[in-house]
């Protein structure tokens, strides 16, 4: 089975750069959001294994996601995707269950180590 | 008459590309000030000279304001302005590590943050974009001065700027300042060339 990615940001943009930052031999399925509570509606459908998830956008933020992530105890695991690169932010998203906090401009290499310490490989 | 010179795909690169730097310049002016900075979601538009001082006194309120102004050159030339209305600086040199709150210490406070958000938001653009950078030293040019007499439409040589705005706010205390970047109109043409040129490289 293909591992079904979503790419939650308000930046159409960015989420062309994450989608491009992904190895191309990957077995993946990728859903894109383009605000917080369309990637809400996206894993409460409960099938997204992995999310990358942007923290700054119009109402429900990336922290919100978080929040109602696990308020909810939905599945998947979150990997947040912010230029907000404060050691308070990330201190905040890791406390909120995401697994990892990577720094925008997404690098290919950095995604590729994040999973592998999870055990997924591709 | 239209202003805007971006085409949708240019503004919303842009916007991308101003995220990431003014989360660089967050993290920095978090580090100094060690405390968290909220970063607002960039707005980028194009305004006629003639509307500046309006489009101004929107974003920042018709309160009194400092700010300094940094030129820049890369591939496209512009000014960034750092915008600070006077009663978010109260406390502040003391954050700084300053003694007094006199003139000076505000003043260099003023440069300092300015500087250190200019350089991180329009040197990580020019970054991303593949372009070296280069910065006049910023120069405080208003002290006290009451938002809509900040820019005046004769020392704005372009017809339409680009604005690019975005602001910090210290959550621990009411300071906030605004960051905007115009840019003539040529030069907001090489940079939506430039943007194109990284769209087309994703």
């Amino acid at each position: 089975m293909p591992l079904s990615i979503l790419v939650a940001d308000d930046s159409s943009i960015a989420r062309k750069m994450l989608i491009k930052a992904l190895p191309a031999h990957w077995d993946i399925t990728v859903a894109q959001a383009a605000d917080g509570n369309q990637a809400l509606a996206a894993c409460r459908q409960g099938n997204v294994d992995v999310m990358f998830l942007d923290l700054t956008m119009p109402d429900l933020d990336g922290y919100g996601v978080l929040q109602a992530h696990r308020d909810e105890d939905l599945n998947g695991l979150v990997i947040v995707v912010s230029a907000d690169i404060q050691e308070q932010a990330q201190v905040r998203v890791r406390e909120l269950g995401a697994i990892a906090f990577i720094q925008k401009p997404v690098d290919a290499g950095k995604i590729e180590r994040v999973l592998k310490e999870y055990g997924i490989q591709l | 008459m239209s202003t805007d010179l971006l085409t949708e795909d240019q503004r919303e690169a842009l916007q991308e590309l101003v995220n990431i730097g003014m989360g660089q310049a967050g993290a920095s002016i978090a580090q100094v000030l060690d405390e968290f900075v909220k970063l607002s979601i960039p707005r980028i538009s194009s305004v006629a000279a003639a509307n500046l001082s309006q489009e101004i006194v929107r974003l920042v309120g018709d309160a009194d304001v400092s700010a300094i102004r940094q030129a820049f050159t890369t591939e496209f030339r512009g000014e960034a302005i750092v915008i600070y209305p006077e009663q978010s600086m109260a406390g502040l040199h003391e954050v700084m590590g300053y003694d007094a709150d006199t003139k000076e210490n505000k003043g260099e406070i003023l440069l300092d943050i300015g500087n250190i958000l200019v350089g991180a938001c329009v040197g990580g653009i020019a970054n991303l974009l593949g372009m070296l950078s280069a910065f006049s030293a910023p120069t405080l040019i208003a002290d006290q001065t009451p938002a809509y007499r900040l820019l005046k439409p004769e020392h704005i040589q372009a017809r339409v700027a680009l604005l690019v705005e975005v602001y910090f706010v210290l959550e621990e205390r009411d300071f906030r300042c605004h960051l905007i970047i115009l840019m003539p109109e040529t030069d907001i043409l090489a940079l939506g060339q430039a943007l194109d040129r990284f769209v087309d490289g994703i």
